[in-house]
């Protein structure tokens, strides 16, 4: 017989007390297990935007570099929701991923406010030579280095053969070649005979993506912001002039008006273009996969509209490291990794995406599909130009893209003309811009 | 026998009382916390920020009542105000109409009268984000099911959500849809209440259909109705989902509403602390109301 029994035992069994107690020591450890203390193995997160072909991409490398790299581990996670609404309260709360994924539009205010961690010294120097000097932008301030970027896409012209046919009409093979405005909305205004509704669309994706249009800006000369990439000039004669082109679409009824840049984003150029109510398409290699499941062998491409300039827009993310990480090196020596140029190509050949290295081309890269369109999209990725990389990836870019979208509604809808729309737009900017 | 020893006249021991002393507090207590920590302490918090300038959480500076004097001077803003108004005014008493209307046809015997019930509810259950994706869909003017109907019936198509003069009043119409459902179970709930000898003796003396309505169910209603008054609004101020995914503010400002201009500021512009003040703006007009609203309804009871 035991000379004493445990306290907490009695003849009525488990008193409230103990019970108490064992729930609260219980619950303690379980947080404790859950809080991601130390337990000797360096843990690094990883978000992505939820694609699932991505996540594996992610996983995959991630599992490669854990295995170089003893007790350390990777997981990788989804970006829920708006993307500032999760991250600014994640780093509130000191918890964001030590890794994240970043469209160019996004990663300027973070790397402005100190919410990402300098690179500089933890990507290898080389890693520069392989990257246009606009791409190499995207994530390089004069401060330091904040971000890699991973991937990229742009807009070209997607064309419906039959349609094309019927004009008599040649889609341009090379970027010299590329239509210019007025024979594209010749070519759009014949487009709409033949449809019956409407010439082409445009491939807005919502009111956060208007800064699409910007691209067409920069075809006629004109810029977002001035050279020092802050001072607002969407009042210049060549912004204005590229609006009263925008104004164009709508008011000669050749692009639907439940395609704009703010009110109904979406798939509604794609899905325009699948029922055959519009015969031309100025979107990014997102719509691929979806004309060749609706429309097989229906489709082609053309480079991307231009003017007196060239301009695409700038699609694709970088990787960044957040202050909120406990192993910043090594969340930096990942991103290398998986921007190292043979990540790259795994990365790109799985999820169909356009590589940001200058020296990948489409057959690097080894497509399984649509490997001439893929080397398309990588050569307009040439003309997309560094003053506009460095206005959509600037500190204040978030709070101007809600600008633009206001009044390329306005002008748009007639609301504004092109000059009024200039004018005002550029004020509103500024009034962002002296903040 | 010393006086603490004594029994007391409740019978109770003195642990049982003090068990009975703390018990309302032991019972509140987890709920008072969550309302502190999720609650009160946000509060004081926006209140703190309203008074910052900061582009993130935390890391504010002092500006003092700078956001609150912008406020002042922002058109924008005074759009949004608008916008709310007229929004809350579309939708409040028309949902309330309609689910009373619907509660009175389907408070009396009816084939089908629960399948029909269910039916009315189904749309305050979907998330406001499906709603918005389908109700686009459906008003698209180029493949939208709402003008392909019109088409049908030999009428033009509209511009449902693609022009300024169009785009708040059909919001208003797929919110009204979403919310008739939620006023009719309130309601129904209500008319069941209400004594059968009322309604019957009201009918002896002679009273008409609807003047039974009017004098004797509105009336025993009134309570109801206020509850329902102030919910509306509320949901109406509050509304973010269905707007933000079926025009996401536009076309230009004309769906643009305060909530919206509030997440905009918070996150697209990074001006937490405007935000905020904005935030406790809303506040306000909706403290405002729900005051304005007591007062009536106690003034109306005290006349009854």
């Amino acid at each position: 017989m035991p000379t004493h029994s445990a306290p907490a035992v009695s003849g009525r069994g488990v008193s409230r007390r103990t019970f108490i107690a064992v729930a609260g020591i219980s619950v303690a450890g379980a947080l404790a297990a859950c809080s991601g203390a130390p337990t000797g193995t360096r843990h690094l997160r990883l978000s992505s935007w939820n694609i699932p072909l991505d996540l594996e991409s992610y996983q995959l490398i991630a599992d490669e570099f854990v295995a170089a790299h003893p007790g350390t581990s990777v997981a990788v996670e989804v970006t829920t929701g708006q993307f500032h609404q999760w991250f600014i309260t994640r780093l509130a709360a000191d918890l964001a991923p030590d890794i994240i994924r970043i469209t160019p539009q996004q990663i300027g205010r973070y790397a402005a406010n100190g919410s990402l961690v300098d690179l500089t010294g933890a990507v290898p120097p080389e890693y520069e030579d392989d990257y246009s000097e606009p791409f190499w932008a995207i994530g390089a301030r004069e401060n330091g280095l904040f971000g890699v970027f991973q991937h990229t896409d742009n807009f070209i012209t997607y064309y419906h053969r039959g349609v094309l046919e019927e004009i008599g009409a040649e889609a341009p093979s090379s970027l010299a070649e590329a239509w210019h405005w007025d024979e594209f909305l010749g070519i759009a205004g014949e487009a709409k005979k033949l449809t019956g509704a409407y010439g082409f669309g445009y491939g807005w994706g919502g009111p956060e993506t208007a800064y699409r249009w910007l691209p067409i800006v920069y075809q006629n000369g004109g810029a977002f912001l001035g050279d020092d990439g802050e001072t607002p000039s969407m009042d210049s004669p060549e912004a204005v002039e590229a609006l009263d082109f925008g104004r164009r679409w709508y008011a000669e009824g050749l692009v639907s008006p439940a395609n704009m840049s703010k009110s109904g984003g979406g798939a509604v150029a794609r899905d325009l273009f699948l029922t055959g109510q519009i015969g031309l398409l100025l979107d990014n290699p997102e719509s691929i996969a979806a004309l060749d499941e609706g429309m097989p062998d229906e489709w082609g491409t053309a480079p991307m509209i231009r003017n007196t300039g060239e301009a695409s827009d700038l699609g694709g993310n970088a990787l960044a490291v957040t202050k909120s990480s406990k192993h910043p090196e090594l969340a930096a020596e990942l991103v290398a990794y998986i921007t190292s140029r043979a990540k790259v190509v795994e990365f790109c050949k799985r999820g169909n995406w356009l590589p940001a290295r200058s020296s990948l081309d489409a057959s690097d890269i080894g497509y399984d599909r649509h490997s001439e369109t893929m080397q398309r999209f990588i050569d307009q990725g040439s003309t997309i130009p560094l003053s506009m990389v460095r206005a959509e990836s600037g500190q204040y870019f978030s709070s101007l893209n809600s600008v633009f979208a206001d009044y390329l509604d306005l002008c748009f809808l007639g609301e504004l003309s092109p000059a009024e729309c200039g004018t005002q737009m550029t004020e509103a900017m500024r009034s962002v811009t002296t903040r | 026998m010393s006086r603490l020893d004594e029994p007391r006249k409740d019978g109770l021991g003195r642990g049982t009382r003090r068990r009975a002393r703390w018990a309302p507090y032991v019972f509140v207590g987890p709920a008072g916390l969550l309302f502190l920590a999720f609650s009160l302490l946000p509060i004081v918090i926006a209140v703190a920020l309203s008074f910052q300038d900061t582009a993130t959480l935390g890391d504010g500076e002092w500006v003092g009542t700078a956001n609150y004097r912008t406020m002042l001077g922002d058109p924008l803003l005074r759009t949004a105000l608008l916008n709310t108004l007229v929004f809350t005014i579309g939708t409040v008493p028309t949902a309330m109409a309609i689910g009373l209307a619907l509660a009175v046809a389907l408070n009396r015997p009816l084939p089908g009268r629960g399948l029909l019930r269910a039916l009315f509810f189904v749309p305050m259950i979907a998330a406001g984000v499906v709603v918005g994706v389908i109700m686009s869909w459906i008003f698209n003017p180029d493949y939208g099911v709402a003008n392909n109907a019109l088409a049908a019936l030999g009428l033009g198509g509209l511009p449902w959500l693609t022009s300024p003069s169009t785009a708040m009043i059909t919001l208003i119409g797929v919110v009204v849809w979403t919310r008739i459902g939620f006023c009719m179970v309130i309601y129904l709930g209500a008319l069941q209440s209400i004594p059968a000898e009322l309604r019957e003796a009201a009918a002896i003396d002679g009273a008409s259909g609807w003047q039974r309505f009017r004098r004797l169910t509105v009336p025993m209603l009134a309570p109801t109705t206020s509850i329902l008054l102030i919910l509306n609004v509320v949901f109406s101020l509050q509304a973010f989902d269905v707007i933000y995914v079926m025009t996401g503010g536009g076309p230009g400002f004309s769906t643009t509403v305060l909530i919206q201009y509030v997440f905009r500021s918070a996150f697209a512009d990074a001006r937490m602390g405007y935000a905020a003040a904005l935030g406790l703006l809303l506040v306000v007009i909706l403290l405002v109301f729900t005051l304005l609203r007591q007062r009536a309804t106690k003034r109306a009871e005290e006349l009854l």
